[in-house]
């Protein structure tokens, strides 16, 4: 049951940082982005070309893609989002489902539909007490754990941060004190593109890298984001770990073939009831 | 905006869509006297997207050599439509549509996977059409078939009942775990595997299905390989089966993995995947032709591939077109209603057995009475169109490749 | 081929009605889809139901589902929370479609099905007699659609989209209306599903995936949202494109078939945005009452109603 636990954690952590990443795009763009799952998938994905194909090691690979990631995601909005950007939320959300598909088959169109890892090795798992815990999942958590302790500083002691939280906050009120939405939204998105990169990568060690694999991952991650308010960082983080827990556990009671059902049940339960999430804040939307 | 009136879109549209509407009309080419039409729908993409191109290959062939030999039924050529099944069921229903009504086939071929079969089989049977499939889910031949439904594989059960059995001989498991993908094929072979499991006094430690596609299976290595049973029966597809084993491996699970060549070969896809370490002393079954039969050989020069090369599923197609130009010529029709009686005849007997389809045409023509001996297996088939005779290769990893340790049959 | 045209031609009629017209995105259209279609088929073969009262049953329990799903997510305003949660309910209802297997038979899928006058009708000809009877059915939407649209039903549903503050401020009861909308647009699904049911003969949740959504967006956008006939011309519009697309196999040598598979999906997608961004009206127009504006020079002059948001 332990090991359930951990399991579940090690789940939430993965699904931590996209999460984030849904939680600021909706807060300072105000649109649910579906796109998220295939945008990991493309970032794991030339990620895999680096460190396969070209033999560097994971690291650098990572943080090179993160980098170009950033950009691509920048221009992303550019092409697809900015036209857009005083439709309305279900536009914005139609677009993404588009732009999903589409680099999702970006992808499979580069590398077809067979399952793919990266060139790491796999190792056995040392054991903790009575937990198995592997190489794999501990340098998820490191790595998951620092981006959000970064995350946190950037947004709250860096003046880019304030400024988003500013913009998420009250637009027009941003405005008036001077702050550029343009910028601001392009700053968004970069950091949108590095959460998603290195969540890609931890998605694709913890698992084959194949075409489908960020869009399985997309309830879980909306679920997360709502359980802890769309538009709060915090939340973002605390309901991924909790959407992970509850998810793995439940599978001591329920036929684990239903487990996605459980983010599914979430996301109504929540959004019914209290659609401001855990951390998030009521806002009228006119 | 302007010039996009409503009028004039309304009415490309309808032309457009009344235009399939129109084609059967045109009746292309398949006049009385002229060409054999027969339709092959393969998957040439989407999950088995690996295997159509060398079934196509394969039917292309055999209906060269069928075609230079001056064909059958007088002289009439065999022309093949080859369409891309793309491993979906309704893509596969249209194409067994169009093949029936457009081109006027009285045999559909090929069909490899379960959801192709399972959707054109009312088609066939309501056409009358011979269907001939290489898929293994039993319910395809369930019920009544009127004769129209013909496969050339082993049929699902008969899967888990070959597995077992070499389980008892050779493996000798006392307790295993047994994990299946949600899919059509994989449950009827768990089935029968765990009640055989259970019969010969072996404990079934866990029992599962998962579904395609989820984000982790963690979930489902813990609880299977968790109970730490001698060895744990995979039944699932490549891309779920690389994330099971990664799973299994990283988690320090001991249990011996046994799986089905499509997900742990899959043409050195599944090593390639998860590297020799992972994949190391995990022994996987497919169905097989007998390849020391003269039959295969015969194939294998017709494919003009060395004497090694070990073809899962191309020698099926090979002798789908086999038979039925065979029973097409020994009951002097190309009508289905007429042809699909002498399936039986041509591929069980009684007759001379031979393994040279050319021959064995000549032979029919003469009124002899042949036993036809196919590439994929000996084309002998129950009354309600399973094929009998088929067995399994069993191999095994080691050192990042599959090394073969015996054939088996049912 | 054109027969399946007129399916995707009644749910891009359904999303329409509820979307266009109701202002309720639902996301969730392929599990409807196959909650109508599996509906149909087991009322049939475990309910010995004909097919005429088996997708009259299916129409009900697809209209009484969106109904509860209305009426549970009441409080739901916000239109893209709205879109989740129907996601979530249509990425539920197939999931209970392929691991039930006891009702459904799982991954399998259901064979089998019978066909309206299946055993009257001869099967060459039956093709034909299918793809009248599914025209037929289409036109027949659109004249019931139509004349909704056009009564006072259709104006509370077309200000509930607008406003439902003010909607609900008039008098108009608010929920009852989402409800009966998302219901309507539910039976029209459960109708595509049956006839869907009845075409192929065998279903298994593999037919109902997610793209479903994206053409029924594609057609009812380039349709224009709200314009009837236009969803119909949309749905033949993106079939033909689709079909189009299979030959473009022949034109461009040199890709594999996967790639080939793939490209015609990044088309679909970037079509998709293309439209959204380019043609957010379609080709044709929503029906608008037309009420002059009368204002006397010195009054300020009414604010014209608001533009819908795409």
């Amino acid at each position: 049951m332990l090991q359930t636990a951990f399991n579940g954690l090690v789940t939430g952590i993965i699904i931590a940082l996209p999460a984030l990443a849904i939680t600021l795009l909706f807060g300072v763009l105000k649109f649910p982005n579906f796109a998220v799952g295939s945008m990991m998938t493309v970032a794991a994905y030339m990620v895999y070309a680096l460190n396969v194909q070209l033999g560097w090691p994971l690291l650098p690979a990572t943080a090179v893609v993160a980098v170009a990631f950033g950009f691509i995601c920048i221009a992303l909005d550019y092409v697809t989002f900015r036209p857009l950007r005083d439709r309305g939320g279900i536009t914005l959300m139609v677009a993404s489902l588009g732009l999903g598909f589409v680099l999702e088959n970006v992808a499979r169109f580069a590398y077809g539909n067979a399952a793919r890892s990266f060139a790491i090795e796999l190792a056995r798992p040392f054991r903790f007490f009575d937990i198995r815990m592997n190489r794999e999942q501990m340098t998820a958590m490191v790595v998951a754990t620092i981006a959000m302790a970064l995350m946190y500083v950037l947004l709250t002691r860096m003046p880019v941060g304030r400024a988003m939280r500013a913009v998420a906050d009250n637009p027009s009120l941003a405005l008036v004190r001077g702050i550029d939405s343009a910028s601001i939204i392009r700053w968004t998105w970069f950091i949108t593109g590095v959460l998603l990169a290195v969540g890609g990568v931890l998605i694709g060690m913890d698992r084959a890298l194949e075409p489908p694999m960020g869009t399985s991952y997309v309830i879980a991650v909306f679920s997360a984001a709502i359980l802890g308010g769309l538009g709060s960082p915090l939340g973002a983080f605390v309901g991924a770990l909790l959407i992970g827990l509850v998810s793995e556990l439940a599978t001591l009671v329920i036929p684990p073939n239903y487990r996605i059902g459980i983010p599914l049940c979430v996301i109504a339960l929540v959004l019914i009831f209290r659609p401001q999430g855990i951390f998030g804040q009521m806002y009228i939307r006119r | 905006m302007k010039g996009f009136s409503r009028r004039r879109i309304l009415k490309t549209i309808g032309a457009a869509v009344a235009a399939p509407i129109g084609a059967p009309f045109l009746n292309l080419a398949h006049a009385q006297g002229s060409t054999i039409p027969i339709g092959v729908a393969l998957p040439m993409t989407g999950n088995a997207g690996a295997y159509g191109p060398d079934m196509g290959e394969a039917a292309k062939r055999t209906v060269e050599m069928i075609n230079k030999a001056g064909g059958i039924l007088g002289g009439r050529k065999l022309e093949l439509i080859v369409e891309d099944s793309e491993s979906s069921a309704s893509v596969a229903a249209n194409l067994s549509q169009k093949f029936i009504n457009v081109h006027r086939c009285q045999s559909l071929v090929g069909y490899w996977g379960t959801p192709e079969g399972m959707s054109s089989r009312p088609i066939a049977i309501q056409n009358k059409v011979v269907l001939m499939v290489s898929s293994a889910a039993n319910a395809i031949t369930e019920g009544d078939t009127e004769g129209y439904v013909w496969r050339f594989q082993m049929k699902a059960t008969d899967w888990g009942i070959v597995i077992s059995r070499a389980t008892e001989q050779r493996l000798g498991f006392k307790s295993v775990g047994v994990m299946g993908l949600q899919n059509a094929f994989v449950l009827p072979i768990m089935r029968v595997f765990e009640e055989r499991m259970r019969a010969l006094g072996r404990t079934v430690v866990d029992s599962l299905v998962y579904n395609p596609e989820q984000p982790s299976y963690r979930a489902e290595v813990q609880r299977v390989f968790g109970k730490k049973p001698e060895a744990v029966y995979c039944f699932g597809l490549l891309p779920d089966f690389v994330s099971i084993m990664r799973e299994v491996y990283r988690g320090g699970f001991d249990s011996k993995v046994v799986a089905l060549s499509i997900a742990a070969d899959s043409e050195g896809k599944f090593v390639n995947a998860v590297g020799a370490d992972v994949a190391e002393g995990i022994r996987h079954f497919q169905p097989m032709p007998d390849v020391s039969a003269p039959g295969y050989k015969r194939f294998l020069k017709l494919m003009g591939a060395p004497a090694d090369r070990v073809y899962l599923f191309p020698p099926n197609t090979h002798d789908q077109i086999a038979i039925a130009a065979l029973a097409m010529e020994k009951a002097k029709s190309p009508m289905a209603v007429d042809w699909s009686k002498q399936i039986i005849p041509v591929g069980n007997g009684p007759g001379e057995a031979v393994d040279d389809l050319v021959g064995a045409l000549e032979m029919v023509r003469g009124g002899r009475n042949v036993n036809f001996q196919g590439a994929g297996s000996t084309c002998d088939f129950t009354p309600n169109g399973d094929q009998i005779g088929r067995g399994m290769g069993q191999w095994i990893i080691k050192g990042g490749k599959s090394v073969f340790v015996e054939y088996a049959k049912p | 081929m054109s027969t399946v045209v007129c399916f995707s031609a009644i749910l891009a009629l359904a999303l329409n009605f509820q979307w266009g017209l109701g202002g309720m995105v639902n996301f969730g259209l392929a599990g409807f889809y196959a909650l109508g279609a599996y509906s149909c088929a087991l009322l049939m073969l475990k309910g010995g139901f004909n097919t005429f009262f088996a997708a009259l049953g299916a129409m009900g329990i697809v209209a009484l589902v969106c109904g509860l799903v209305a009426l549970v997510t009441l409080r739901v305003t916000e239109e893209d929370y709205f879109a989740i949660v129907t996601l979530g309910v249509g990425e539920m209802l197939r999931l209970v479609a392929l691991n039930e297997d006891w009702l459904t038979k799982g991954a399998l899928g259901l064979t089998g099905i019978p066909r309206p006058l299946g055993e009257l009708i001869p099967p060459p000809v039956y093709l034909y007699f299918m793809l009248a009877l599914s025209v037929v059915l289409v036109a027949a939407c659109v004249w019931v659609l139509g004349r909704l649209s056009r009564s006072p039903f259709g104006r509370v549903v077309r200000a509930v989209r607008e406003d439902d503050v003010v909607a609900a401020t008039l008098g108009k009861n608010v929920l009852w209306a989402r409800v009966r909308i998302f219901a309507i647009g539910g039976a029209l699904i459960g109708l595509a599903g049956s006839l869907h049911a009845f075409y192929f003969q065998y279903i298994d949740p593999t037919q109902f995936s997610t793209i479903v959504i994206a053409y029924a967006f594609m057609a009812v956008i380039a349709g224009g949202r709200g314009a009837h006939v236009g969803a119909v011309a949309g749905a033949a519009a993106v079939m033909l494109l689709l079909e189009g697309s299979r030959f473009a196999k022949e034109l461009v040598p040199g890709l594999e078939s996967d790639q080939l598979a793939a490209v015609r999906i990044i088309i679909i997608g970037i079509g998709l945005i293309m439209l959204l961004i380019y043609r957010p009206h379609g080709f044709m127009r929503e029906y608008r009452l037309q009420v002059p504006l009368k204002h006397s020079p010195g009054q300020a002059r009414p604010q014209p109603p608001k533009e819908a948001p795409t």
